[in-house]
């Protein structure tokens, strides 16, 4: 297992968003976080990616107490977490925004090596790379974060809602490089609003209501459940 | 008119100078910390003490005393880190409280030496070489504004450099711009608050050693004047852009200078008047600066 989230609750300041969450995520896998909006999807990710501390609970890396490390740290124990709404670092280049994602790499050709890797993921970024990053339009702003987050070459990489506020064509898109990411070998684990979407790609998937997991099972077992089915995907 | 004017360019050109390295430091500090670091002109203020105590009593070369400024307001800048920066940052203290810390640090370090070493202004060492003078048509330039001018351009044109092609100056641009977001990317923000800190004070012991070849004194107050106008540069230059604050430098020192030159005598006790003129004007057509800010506003602020 990589990583395994057990009963954490927490929060922020005094407000508590999650309540007992437990989850798993393991090699090489791509598990999907789906929910309504403010059910504390992205306070599990910004958990794990060190921005908030568990209050009761743990999670662990590969046996390693992340509870223990700060956000910088955690990036370099290969974890990366692409936030949602972009994010980027928007009177910055392209190539500055990479840069800054490849700033743990201290050998220039292994930082070339993944540069390369995320420009023939994502050509259009290697075609804009001299751009300032606020310039380009939502969906090159949505790949520059992936890339940005690929440059440490994590094992885990955290999405959180690649699709949102993208036209259909270019979710298409997005999702078909989140593919050939975790067929390369990077586990994700998957942020969605898109329940259908999430579904599709992922093999297993946790439904969180309220800050609490109220379902989980394969992709395919909660795509059949009736509860899915009427509460998100609109099927009676 | 004409050679005047060219003379009193040169005499503004080295202010600019002085205001422009001054206000570098501002701006990368408070780009990276979000706070306005009061203590800053103090920490150019112990750079010329430096300079003086080891040419004048100590009888080191210049050459050594100068670069001995530098390293003396470098340690003094990243101390002030340590001591009373950090302790805020690691309490997640308010921006009130850090405000305080910083006003606090600044009277505290200028009071300090005021105490030890009296407020009288002492000569600060200049090599008689560096007296000679050059005269173009009606101008004279001194092989000081010769040396202030040079040096200016090097030291600036290496910080371009560096924020611009460095890795570490591009994290700290960054963090400038978004610190939670560089966290993310594995960013050590402590390490960029200290580098920040450490380049831009050794820029404000150049600046110390160009006031003081530039007024040819120091005294412990001295530090307050181009502290405040060299901030008001950063501002000018868009807060957190380091090209800006140079630019915003040059204006403010050559306007403030070239306002005393051409206007009647009169008026020129009014001088800091300009200054302040100026920064309203600036401010009231354009809020976030001359050139683009590198910092993401957020509330309030929110573009």
């Amino acid at each position: 297992m990589l990583l395994s989230m057990k009963d954490v609750t927490t929060g922020y300041a005094k407000a508590q968003v999650l309540k007992d969450i437990s989850l798993d995520v393991n090699t090489r896998e791509i598990v999907a976080l789906v929910g309504a909006n403010g059910a504390g999807k992205t306070t599990t990710l910004q958990c794990i990616a060190g921005v908030i501390k568990p209050w009761i609970g743990s999670i662990h890396l590969e046996g390693r107490d992340l509870a223990l490390f700060e956000p910088y740290q955690i990036v370099a124990m290969g974890i990366s977490y692409c936030p949602e709404g972009r994010d980027v670092f928007a009177n910055l280049s392209v190539y500055e925004n990479l840069r800054i994602g490849g700033y743990l790499i201290r050998d220039p050709k292994q930082f070339k090596l993944h540069l390369d890797r995320v420009y023939s993921l994502f050509p259009r970024l290697c075609e804009r790379r001299q751009q300032l990053s606020g310039s380009l339009s939502g969906g090159e702003q949505q790949m520059l974060a992936i890339a940005r987050a690929l440059m440490t070459n994590p094992n885990l990489l955290l999405l959180d809602e690649p699709s949102l506020g993208l036209a259909p064509i270019l979710v298409e898109g997005i999702y078909n490089r989140i593919q050939e990411i975790n067929a390369s070998g990077t586990a994700i684990l998957l942020v969605e609003q898109n329940v259908g979407l999430a579904l599709d790609v992922s093999s297993r998937g946790y439904v969180v209501e309220k800050g609490e997991i109220r379902l989980s099972g394969t992709s395919a077992e909660l795509r059949d459940s009736d509860y899915v089915k009427a509460s998100y995907l609109g099927i009676a | 008119m004409g050679w005047y004017l060219a003379q009193q360019l040169i005499n503004a050109f080295s202010y600019g100078s002085i205001l422009g390295l001054l206000a570098v430091g501002y701006t990368m500090i408070y780009g990276i910390l979000g706070l306005i670091n009061f203590a800053h002109g103090e920490i150019f203020m112990i750079g010329a003490f430096v300079c003086f105590f080891l040419v004048t009593l100590y009888h080191v070369p210049w050459v050594v005393g100068a670069l001995g400024a530098v390293a003396g307001s470098t340690v003094a800048g990243l101390l002030l880190e340590r001591l009373v920066y950090r302790p805020c940052v690691k309490r997640k203290a308010p921006v009130l409280t850090v405000f305080i810390a910083s006003f606090g640090a600044s009277l505290l370090l200028r009071f300090l030496f005021m105490m030890f070493f009296t407020d009288r202004r002492r000569a600060f060492p200049i090599p008689e070489l560096f007296e000679k003078m050059y005269f173009l048509g009606g101008v004279a330039i001194g092989l000081r504004d010769i040396i202030i001018f040079v040096t200016t351009i090097v030291i600036m044109s290496l910080v371009a450099c560096f924020i611009k092609y460095t890795k570490l100056g591009t994290a700290m641009r960054g963090v400038s711009y978004d610190a939670k977001t560089a966290q993310l990317m594995g960013i050590n923000s402590t390490r960029i608050i200290v580098a920040a800190f450490a380049v831009g004070s050794a820029l404000a012991g150049i600046s110390a050693i160009e006031y003081g070849l530039s007024f040819g004194i120091l005294n412990p107050a001295m530090g307050f004047m181009p502290g405040l106008e060299g901030f008001i540069a950063a501002v000018v230059g868009g807060i957190g852009n380091v090209p800006g604050a140079m630019i915003g430098g040059f204006l403010i020192g050559v306007g403030e200078i070239l306002f005393v030159a051409l206007l009647p005598p009169a008026l020129s006790p009014l001088r800091p008047l300009f200054v302040w003129a100026l920064l309203f004007v600036i401010l009231f057509l354009k809020p976030t600066g001359i050139f683009r800010p590198n910092v993401k506003f957020e509330g309030l602020w929110g573009e």
